[in-house]
């Protein structure tokens, strides 16, 4: 997976339409296939996890593509992925809805991607879950140790057509780490709701893909 | 001895079972002080349940969770149907509608979705078990266990879950959780409930709030028949020192599920069971022995014939610490530590009264 590269292009579209998950400036821009894989089951930091999912099968959702814009201070991301059964909103005590993020190394380690940062080196990531209003906005220092907060800068649309979902993310591009001309490396995940996937039960890049801003 | 010494104390409860006639008033003395936030409605932290009975949820004790041989045993995690919604009730009907007295309805309980319920908490209660007349059943009251060997908090992958040092408390960081719900899987007894509105799991926290004052937990003190002790297992002088580790009469309940709850029982004595002739077959409970050691554990026997022996000396004219112990006819002395009275502590000045 290093080595995949996904493009930010400058746009002058209307924000609106950027923000708008079927907006037309999104035909333009051509999308990165990016291939995912379950979270190792030997990773998840709790005994109880392993064994109650170790004859079940996670991270259900297989592929996704994104597609990346700047606009004046803001980065847009636009990921699509396959779901038949979307989960829209958590709405029994056994239900889970459908969840994406994307992680951005701060030191500009992409291993630092693989275990959601370790101590001293975080990642942050935007993470939006299907029901909630607002995205959140999330640092960690290792697994297990995510820490949501409200980021009123941070936006998320989203739209499920035709067993797809599309989410566009909103955030200030000065809130990442670019060195230079240079990228950072991103990493994707997607938690199938359907599947009851939540916490490390999700697909992710196995590696991680470099953002680079043109 | 089981002295819990993993923490400075170890807060215990017992429920002597002979005593509790579900009334269920500690489940309201819970409701009315915790469980009416947001969200919060359809949970009973405190519940009282029939057994035999399917509890609350529905089959609770069936839907795995705790250990097995050391390991985790995978949980299932009920929806709504099993573990019932907080109900709505028509008043309109009942109590405004004006007019023909024929339209007027009765209070019906009615799901979100318009529909008569199916299940509740407590769904089955009274129902028990056996065909008259040879019927049988008891309340069970359960609250967090407070478990030494929590299935909850390893569960958890974020370690929202932790046991307080100054007792042994578990409680939920509600700031950490993420309402992933493997601590509500994880927990035999079903005692975790998930708040969909704040997307968080919450349960029982023992009235910590209320122990940190000196005040004994809600359900302890407004019980009307004197079931619950509480105090600390460390103290060979409590109550609970005395029924779990001395007279061995209180019992953890499913000691099979390897948590170690730190919540016990002292089995009900049950009447005597019939013979063919409808006459009291006096060599057998009326109760399944064997339901009762899947329930207490292989020394229910042990514990129901010591208090039946201290219960005939006592009726033969002679002294009984273990009656005195749970007769209780001081009620302070169920209290352990937790002697104050609420209602004589000084209460803080509300908004609006100064």
């Amino acid at each position: 997976m290093t080595g995949t590269s996904v493009n930010a292009i400058s746009s002058q579209a209307d924000l609106e339409d950027i923000l708008s998950p079927d907006g037309g400036v999104w035909n333009d821009i051509e999308g990165q296939h990016i291939e995912l894989a379950p979270t190792p089951l030997d990773r998840q930091p709790s005994a109880y996890v392993q064994v109650a999912w170790k004859d079940r099968n996670h991270g259900e959702t297989s592929a996704l593509t994104v597609q990346a814009i700047t606009h004046k201070d803001t980065l847009a991301l636009r990921i699509q992925w396959a779901a038949a059964q979307p989960k829209r909103s958590i709405d029994d005590i056994n239900a889970y809805a459908d969840a994406c993020a994307v992680s951005f190394s701060t030191s500009g380690e992409e291993t630092d991607l693989n275990t959601m940062g370790c101590p001293g080196n975080p990642i942050s990531a935007w993470h939006w879950r299907a029901g909630t209003e607002a995205p959140f906005s999330i640092t960690a220092s290792g697994i297990g140790t995510t820490e949501r907060s409200a980021d009123h800068q941070l936006q998320a649309r989203s739209r499920w057509s035709e067993g797809q979902w599309q989410v566009v993310f909103a955030g200030p591009l000065k809130s990442l780490s670019f060195s230079g001309a240079g990228g950072i490396p991103v990493a994707f995940a997607v938690w199938c709701g359907a599947n009851s996937e939540r916490a490390g039960l999700k697909a992710h890049t196995p590696g991680s893909c470099q953002l680079t801003i043109k | 001895m089981d002295t819990g010494a993993t923490t400075k104390h170890q807060f215990a409860m017992v429920f002597d079972l002979n005593k509790c006639l579900g009334c269920q008033t500690c489940s309201i003395a819970c409701k009315t002080q915790w469980t009416r936030g947001n969200g919060m409605d359809p949970q009973w932290w405190n519940i009282v349940n029939t057994i035999p009975g399917k509890g609350t949820p529905k089959n609770a004790f069936d839907l795995g969770g705790g250990y097995k041989d050391g390991k985790p045993v995978a949980g299932e995690l009920p929806g709504k149907a099993e573990w019932g919604e907080a109900w709505d009730f028509e008043y309109d009907n009942v109590f405004f509608k004006s007019g023909d007295t024929e339209e007027r309805d009765y209070l019906r309980p009615r799901e979100h979705d318009g529909k008569p319920p199916k299940w509740g908490p407590n769904w089955d209660e009274d129902m028990g078990g056996g065909e008259y007349p040879h019927s049988y059943f008891f309340y069970l009251p359960l609250v967090c266990m407070n478990c030494e060997n929590p299935a909850c908090l390893e569960a958890c992958p974020r370690d929202s879950i932790y046991r307080r040092d100054e007792d042994g408390v578990i409680l939920i960081d509600e700031e950490r959780c993420h309402g992933y719900r493997f601590c509500v899987e994880a927990c035999p007894y079903k005692r975790i409930y998930f708040n969909e509105r704040r997307v968080i799991a919450q349960k029982c926290i023992s009235c910590f709030p209320r122990l940190e004052e000196g005040v004994a937990p809600a359900c302890v003190r407004q019980c009307p028949g004197r079931v619950r002790h509480v105090g600390y297992l460390d103290d060979p002088e409590s109550h609970i020192s005395k029924l779990v580790n001395t007279w061995k009469v209180a019992l953890p309940l499913r000691p099979d599920f390897g948590v170690k709850p730190r919540v016990f029982y002292v089995p009900p004595s049950m009447p005597l069971a019939f013979n063919e002739d409808d006459e009291f077959d006096e060599s057998q409970s009326r109760f399944p022995m064997d339901e009762m050691r899947k329930l207490f554990g292989p020394d229910v026997e042990q514990a129901l014939a010591t208090v039946e022996s201290e219960r005939e000396k006592v009726a033969a004219g002679g002294q009984s610490e273990l009656m005195d112990i749970l007769i209780s006819r001081n009620w302070n002395d169920m209290l352990g530590p937790y002697q104050q009275d609420p209602g004589k502590m000084v209460r803080p000045l509300r908004r609006g009264n100064d």
